[in-house]
């Protein structure tokens, strides 16, 4: 979402349900920022990040007459897209296989360094680290991955993970206690066949 | 914490260092279409709606002829019967005194 504090929700989605296209601009402007940090960090291979923002808007704009408040609007379109990203990643289908050997150079180091060292990957290195997350996120199911990101990358908490996905409380448990499961046996399975 | 969960944790600290300078704002026009194209949604779903009415409305007038067709004798006899009720004065009679 933009920072922009006085930006009048509630009064711009009363012109927008009265069809002002101004307004409809100026909520797709305001919501943006928000919708595009969840599909960066859930953007599915070989999809374009504008597409998918430009899907998650029309979603809402079709929905709008469903909106009744019960949550703050913007929880409301982060659940679409969430929703959205997820049923994106799904029609994938299959997942690429994470193997050592096609992890670029850089990458290859930073996991050798966080499987055999104990201190903590260089700061230069933060770039391959957050790629090598990305490859090891695919190789989970859509929703697990979607909570393992929110909680060990944006750090939300179960609560609030709870509330962006719509999910119960033990249910965003579960997926994550699931996803941590399939990342230790990836580990196990790098260290044991994979590792040159 | 077993070695496995170690790992991950040091991996996704330095993941979260990483900087993403990429920017937030929508792009240039993005708004514009977004907006259009929903606008465009919504205007096809009232003339499919339109459609669909004036289709139901000359189907309802198709079925309600081809009903009056198939049972035209019958109502052509209750229309004889009610005008020679009414025309003839002495069948009236008869009626009445019977």
């Amino acid at each position: 979402m933009s920072e922009d504090e006085s930006f009048d929700l509630a009064g711009c989605l009363e012109l927008v349900r009265h069809r002002d296209q101004a307004a409809a601009r100026s909520l797709v402007e305001h919501l943006h920022p928000l919708v595009i940090r969840i599909v960066r960090a859930h953007l599915p291979r070989r999809v374009s990040e504008e597409d998918l923002a430009q899907d998650i808007f029309l979603k809402m704009f079709t929905r709008l007459e469903q909106y009744k408040g019960a949550v703050p609007f913007p929880h409301w379109v982060s659940r679409i897209a969430v929703t959205t990203c997820i049923d994106q990643l799904r029609a994938q289908k299959r997942r690429p296989e994470f193997r050592w050997a096609d992890l670029s150079e850089n990458e290859a180091d930073v996991l050798d360094a966080v499987m055999t060292n104990e201190n903590d990957v260089e700061a230069g290195d933060a770039l391959a680290a957050r790629e090598l997350v990305h490859k090891l996120l695919d190789q989970l199911k859509p929703a697990d991955r979607l909570v393992i990101q929110l909680l060990d990358l944006e750090q939300k908490t179960i609560a609030e993970i709870s509330a962006t996905t719509g999910w119960s409380q033990s249910l965003v448990k579960v997926r994550a206690f699931r996803a941590r499961r399939k990342l230790q046996k990836l580990f196990q399975e790098l260290e044991q066949k994979e590792r040159p | 914490m077993n070695p496995s969960d170690q790992n991950w944790s040091r991996l996704t600290t330095a993941a979260r260092t990483a900087p993403d300078p990429r920017d937030t704002a929508a792009p240039y026009g993005f708004a514009t279409r977004v907006v259009a194209l929903a606008m465009a949604q919504e205007r096809v779903a009232g003339s499919l709606l339109e459609q669909f009415s004036l289709r139901a409305l000359g189907l309802a007038g198709l079925l309600a002829l081809v009903c009056v067709a198939a049972n035209f004798s019958t109502v052509a006899s209750l229309f004889r019967d009610e005008v020679a009720n009414t025309d003839d004065p002495v069948a009236e009679i008869v009626d009445l005194a019977s």
